[in-house]
């Protein structure tokens, strides 16, 4: 796949897959093409050339059956802020026609209780803090069991309840199955959830595997990612420009 | 630099910046726009310069005729830059996202209130400013006045728009200190209410129709001391009045005391108005923060109707349908807007109730059926207006929302169509309620009944049609209000289309009615001809329409399916 902005290169020459049950790390310096490449994959834009298959089927040549399987959680909190959570919920499950009996119902007070939101069910989303939005849209995301499930910058505005509750929906989801697609800038929580990683710069995919295969390409003894992510990324000498910065 | 100077940096860059890079493109745009305020120019120019022609004909009254309209309208200005500036000063002083960088730095309460202030009076003046000056040139062309007169109307008008934006702020932060939680646009509503009201008031007492007909008058004395009562001797608008009026009339007053009575007022209300900031402001923007419950449109009882209302509709059409209506009826902003339809509506139809068509020289029969057949194009324009404030920002109104219907198995197709109908019902009610009623009060014959009330019908799915389509292809998803997305390039674009399209379905139309019109006033049979003529007119209105509804929709469906969002 190749995304280009007039002749800014954003997303070149991008190959990747990923299986059923597998949590896979997307990982990239500031700018290197995660969110457009996010953003494709999604159908919120479309590539220059190339294509992404959800489940076999292509986003932009079958966008309603594709999306049907897909849940996607932006880094972007923005909803609709005259609805109240539960309605934005509901309005959610009638998009991806969901029945509306008592099943639909259950599943969202149960998500609504999950994410700590149900005091807050009745409030207008305009009302909540961003965490409290993050979780709404992650709590929309799972809402009609999706197959794949495409996340941009998972943590961002959750305190540490919230996020440990996301890495615990995370795991359980991949054991059931689902495919998860998550770039984030936050390396621990990469090296703590994430079976394979793959590391984009200025839009080109440098490093694809594990750990052990990441640390071997890298030629590193380190187990962290962190050192071998700034490593790969060509960003080690910020340690040598920091020592040389006065605040 | 002084401070406060600071504060307007961004805004000041911001401009340049867009002054410098134009849209990116054609230059269509600037070149429209710029043709419409030339245009817009000349015409009010050359409208006043003719009524105040007319005015220095009448012996007598002529000159008092003239300073009466330019206290009229200096007052109407004065109640628009108010309102405006309570408008504009909510946002600026409360609501403006800048203002959480502003008040953690180490910036002075002072400083803060004279920046703000500056960017209300530059946003809420710009526009009446623009539009009043060939209205003013005009005075000065007419009468011939020296430069001493454009001398003075500069130096009044300062103060005159200083005086407004201090008012506007003063009420708006009381009125936010007032109200409980983040009701200030709650107290938009309000306000338009209270605008409205005043602003009928204001018509009524001025009477500005009585003043053109001296005979409503029971004597002369009577029409002079009308003419010459001023509107009130407390408000700025007729202190600018009486400080200009020596310089284009022969007119004695002592223009040095009223400018210096609106200097030293616009002064006073700026100190006046700093000492209220620093005292209420920061109590007021604290209880901005606060958010606010829905209550009405959570009841049982609407979400039942509105389940019903919805049910032959598929389930994600009704999902989207069900929360348009629910954003659009808690959206204060958008209530305002309605209410201010309504009085528009009332004053529409109470027009055609009180046409004086008995007085008129031509036949009743043939004017009743003449205004009825203009009334279409009216009401077209009507609903075009109101097509143009609340269905071309339709798709804009998703914001930056637009990812969750983008990222959902919801089709671009399906989500432009529900636009179209659920914005074409409510407007089919107005537009057949508005044509309805009005020839009921014209007394107009059944064929024209039917005729105005089936073109309106159909014409309503074009102008529809028009305003889903082109909102999609001119969409703003970044702008905070509807009212910025209706007055920007594409909305100014639509209103051109639309009003074309109502002109050109009303031209179409006019032959064939006035012929069917003729044959059945004189009792005489129809030509082949006519009717082929006929049949081919009406075969054009229809292929407007379908023009007017397909074409759009589809140019509007490729822009936001090949949209990077």
């Amino acid at each position: 796949m190749n995304k280009k902005f007039g002749n800014f290169h954003a997303v070149r020459d991008l190959t990747l897959r990923v299986f059923p049950g597998e949590v896979f790390g997307f990982l990239g310096p500031n700018g290197a093409g995660k969110t457009t490449t996010i953003r494709i994959m999604v159908g919120l834009m479309k590539p220059t050339s190339g294509r992404v298959l959800l489940s076999g089927k292509d986003i932009a040549q079958q966008p309603v059956e594709a999306k049907s399987i897909l849940g996607y959680i932006s880094d972007r909190p923005y909803l609709y802020e005259k609805l109240t959570g539960q309605e934005f919920l509901e309005f959610v499950a009638d998009l991806h026609s969901l029945d509306s009996g008592e099943g639909r119902r259950k599943r969202v007070t149960e998500l609504l209780e999950f994410f700590d939101l149900q005091s807050w069910s009745k409030e207008l989303v305009e009302s909540y803090s961003h965490g409290m939005r993050q979780r709404l849209i992650i709590a929309a995301a799972i809402l009609h069991r999706p197959q794949i499930l495409v996340v941009d910058e998972p943590m961002v505005g959750l305190d540490p309840k919230g996020a440990r509750l996301v890495k615990r929906l995370f795991f359980e989801l991949a054991r059931a199955g689902v495919a998860i697609f998550m770039s984030t800038h936050n390396l621990e929580i990469a090296e703590e959830m994430c079976h394979r990683i793959g590391i984009i710069n200025e839009g080109q995919l440098i490093a694809l595997g594990t750990m052990q295969e990441l640390r071997e390409k890298a030629q590193s003894a380190d187990d962290r990612l962190e050192p071998l992510f700034l490593k790969l990324t060509g960003e080690a000498g910020i340690r040598e420009f920091m020592q040389g910065f006065r605040f | 630099m002084d401070a406060w100077l600071i504060l307007l940096q961004p805004k000041i860059i911001a401009l340049r910046h867009r002054l410098r890079q134009p849209a990116r493109g054609s230059f269509l745009k600037p070149l429209i726009l710029a043709c419409l305020a030339v245009s817009f120019w000349a015409f009010t120019f050359w409208a006043f310069q003719r009524v105040l022609l007319y005015f220095r004909g009448v012996e007598l009254f002529g000159d008092l005729l003239a300073a009466k309209l330019m206290g009229m309208i200096l007052l109407t200005f004065f109640s628009i830059l108010l309102f405006s500036n309570i408008i504009s000063s909510l946002s600026t002083f409360f609501l403006a996202e800048d203002l959480t960088l502003f008040l953690s730095r180490p910036v002075s309460l002072d400083r803060v209130y004279y920046a703000r202030l500056a960017e209300t009076m530059t946003h809420s003046s710009w526009m009446v400013l623009l539009f009043g000056l060939p209205v003013f040139l005009a005075y000065g062309w007419v009468y011939q006045a020296s430069c001493n007169y454009y001398l003075v109307f500069a130096c009044a008008l300062i103060p005159f728009l200083i005086i407004p934006a201090a008012l506007g702020a003063l009420f708006s932060m009381i009125l936010v200190n007032i109200f409980p939680a983040r009701r200030t646009k709650d107290i938009l509503f309000l306000l338009s209410i209270f605008f409205a009201v005043s602003l009928y008031f204001l018509l009524r007492f001025l009477q500005p129709e009585r003043l053109v007909n001296p005979d409503s008058f029971a004597g002369l004395v009577e029409y002079l001391s009308a003419l010459s009562a001023p509107s009130s001797a407390f408000l700025p608008s007729f202190w600018i009045s009486e400080a200009m009026l020596p310089y284009y009339q022969d007119h004695q007053a002592p223009s040095g005391f009223f400018l210096g009575l609106i200097w030293s007022t616009a002064g006073a209300m700026v100190v006046f108005g700093n000492w209220v900031f620093r005292t209420l402001y920061f109590a007021g923007w604290t209880k901005s923060q606060e958010a606010r419950r829905a209550r009405l449109t959570q009841s049982p009882l609407i979400d039942g109707l509105l389940r019903l209302l919805t049910r032959p509709l598929n389930v994600r059409a009704r999902a989207l349908v069900v929360k348009d209506f629910k954003s659009f009826f808690r959206d204060t902003t958008q209530w305002s807007q309605l209410i201010l339809l309504s009085a528009l509506v009332v004053v529409y139809l109470y027009n055609f109730r009180v046409l004086p068509l008995d007085k008129s020289p031509m036949p009743t029969f043939f004017l009743q059926n003449l205004l009825s057949f203009l009334n279409m194009a009216l009401a077209g324009f009507v609903l075009s207006a109101v097509s143009g404030r609340f269905v071309f920002p339709a798709v804009s109104l998703e914001g930056l929302s637009f990812w969750i219907i983008r990222s959902s198995p919801v089709s671009l197709r399906s989500f432009l169509w529900s636009k179209f109908w659920t914005s074409l019902i409510p407007l089919i009610i107005l537009g057949e309620v508005l044509i309805i009623l009005s020839n009921t009060f014209l007394k107009v014959t059944p064929f024209m009944m039917v005729l105005s009330s089936a073109t309106l019908f159909f014409m309503t799915f074009g102008i529809v049609g028009l305003g889903v389509g082109m909102g999609a292809l001119y969409p703003r998803f970044k702008v905070e209000n509807a009212s910025q997305i209706a007055s920007g390039f594409g909305g100014a674009f639509y209103m051109i289309l639309s009003m074309t399209f109502i002109g050109a379905v009303v031209t179409l139309e006019a032959w064939p009615v006035y012929t069917l019109f003729m044959a059945e006033l004189h009792h005489r049979t129809l030509s082949l001809w006519e009717w082929a003529g006929i049949f081919l007119s009406f075969s054009g209105v229809a292929i407007l329409n379908a023009l007017a509804v397909v074409l759009p929709m589809r140019l509007g469906l490729k822009n936001i399916s090949e949209m990077d969002f």
